[in-house]
């Protein structure tokens, strides 16, 4: 198999700067402050903004975590993860989204309808849909693409190249797997996180963000065991094949039955 | 009305029956006229080998036409409620009466619709066992798409993803389920040698007599006594 890259991404070096979100912006020319469209308000949090959109594609959460003993404040680098077994790659009617090089999930705006089947079946909730017009459905989705354009070309992607806490880092997934596990034993050891664990080693096949997390992943509402959402086995494995089949004995059945009825029909007798 | 036979003085007589009012027709066709669309634009997102044809600006164009359709497709059976309410029961109603003729309907119609043996169909009412499966089947579908594409189309985003997937899972069973149904009803009603009248109803709202005799007799007759010639058909041992 090519080689896989992937994102090292070092919780407990995260120090909330938010450096990435302003490369990732720049890089890949998202809208950052527009006056009049993208404003900020202070409802309370230092997270900005609230949610990943379509105009960021990565973004720091802030969570508050005390487990009775201590009490962390966490910063998680949120962003498509970039699934082995990625759902939005199956569920894509178009083909904008798909496996590319060193693992990466590429996006084609250009090819993508806006139908938004990835937004409502990433068990993330990575792809955001950039509504353009409800009424007529016009929309396009966006997404991380581990800036395809930079990695494919050798280059590290925006985010991490900015990162001043070395928190970020890009390479050989199991490189990058190796040195998460080593921050982990150094952590349990030395640095008093006894819950420190590697999160995306496994996970649907394996993510190509692999985490240093200090605290369990659901202090940080990453789901400690995502799953492959049945409903799309169901529609797709199963539903959609079953209905090929229906399709075509149809089509064959009727013919047949035209062909025989043909020689056996009197339409002298027929009422 | 008469028909004079070509190059004859003979003429037959045809009696007419009533069977379906301007409106109904009207949106039949309406309700055709949108469907297929539908079905073709549908199965775009349904095919991987139509890829090309959902891709980028093609496929917003689909999504749109699909949309466009699925008002009218919705049109058809607001406009037939407000507009005849009580056909509109009256034919639910029907719709929804089987009875044991039903399975006799069921066994019979291979051997009828396939070899032409008549002898072994029962009795039917207005509409035989296969059309009225297929009307449930076409409510029920209605109902689906109605629902489902709705909340496909205005609360994605809103609602919670599982209810999309599961929108998205019953959109696409009804598709199969009505589609199936579809080509069926379109070979029976329109390529099928033997029914050509279904069109001609369909075009000019009547049956000849004839056909009502053979195909529908407890309409044509009334449910009792139809019943009762069958029964005394069978009796002889059938045709």
């Amino acid at each position: 198999m090519a080689e896989r890259l992937a994102m090292y991404i070092d919780t407990s070096k995260c120090m909330g700067c938010r450096g990435c979100q302003v490369a990732c912006k720049q890089w890949n020319d998202r809208q950052g402050y527009v006056p009049g469209v993208r404003e900020t308000h202070n409802v309370g949090t230092y997270e900005n903004p609230l949610k990943l959109d379509p105009q960021t594609w990565t973004r720091i959460k802030f969570r508050e975590y005390d487990d009775g003993q201590r009490f962390q404040w966490l910063f998680l680098k949120e962003g498509c993860m970039h699934c082995t077994n990625a759902v939005c790659v199956d569920v894509c009617p178009t083909g904008a989204l798909k496996y590319g090089p060193y693992g990466i999930i590429t996006f084609e705006r250009e090819l993508c309808n806006g139908c938004g089947y990835c937004s409502q079946f990433c068990p993330f909730h990575v792809p955001q849909l950039e509504v353009i017009n409800r009424l007529t459905g016009e929309a396009k989705s966006s997404k991380c693409v581990f800036c395809q354009d930079r990695t494919t070309n050798g280059l590290k992607p925006a985010c991490v190249k900015t990162c001043p806490a070395g928190a970020l880092d890009w390479g050989d997934r199991e490189a990058m797997i190796a040195k998460a596990e080593a921050r982990v034993q150094e952590l349990k050891a030395e640095r008093g996180f006894p819950k420190a664990n590697v999160y995306g080693k496994t996970q649907l096949g394996g993510l190509g963000r692999i985490y240093v997390l200090t605290a369990p992943p659901e202090a940080y509402d990453l789901p400690a065991d995502p799953k492959y959402p049945a409903m799309s086995t169901l529609w797709q494995k199963i539903l959609q094949p079953l209905g090929g089949i229906a399709f075509g004995a149809t089509i064959l059945g009727t013919i047949t039955a035209f062909f025989i009825a043909r020689r056996n029909v009197h339409m002298e007798e027929v009422e | 009305m008469s028909v004079r036979l070509k190059g004859t003085d003979a003429a037959i007589q045809i009696r007419w029956i009533p069977k379906y009012t301007t409106l109904e027709r009207f949106l039949h066709w309406v309700h055709t006229a949108t469907f297929i669309p539908l079905a073709l634009t549908g199965f775009v997102l349904f095919a991987p080998f139509l890829a090309p044809l959902a891709q980028g600006e093609a496929g917003t164009l689909i999504r749109l036409i699909h949309r466009i359709a699925a008002i009218f497709f919705g049109g058809v059976p607001i406009i037939y409620a407000l507009a005849q309410p009580r056909r509109m029961l009256m034919n639910l109603k029907e719709f929804l009466s089987f009875s044991k003729y039903d399975l006799l309907w069921l066994k019979g119609a291979i051997p009828y619709y396939i070899f032409g043996r008549h002898s072994d169909m029962p009795p039917q009412p207005r509409f035989n066992t296969g059309e009225r499966a297929t009307a449930v089947v076409m409510v029920l579908g209605t109902i689906t798409f109605g629902i489902t594409g709705l909340a496909m189309w205005f609360l994605k985003g809103i609602m919670s993803p599982f209810l999309f997937q599961l929108a998205v899972f019953f959109h696409d069973l009804m598709f199969i389920i009505t589609f199936v149904m579809f080509m069926v009803h379109f070979y029976l009603a329109v390529v099928h040698p033997m029914m050509w009248q279904s069109l001609v109803s369909m075009r000019y709202g009547v049956v000849s007599e004839s056909y009502a005799r053979a195909h529908h007799a407890m309409w044509y007759y009334g449910e009792k006594r139809a019943k009762q010639m069958w029964e005394e058909l069978k009796a002889r041992g059938g045709h």
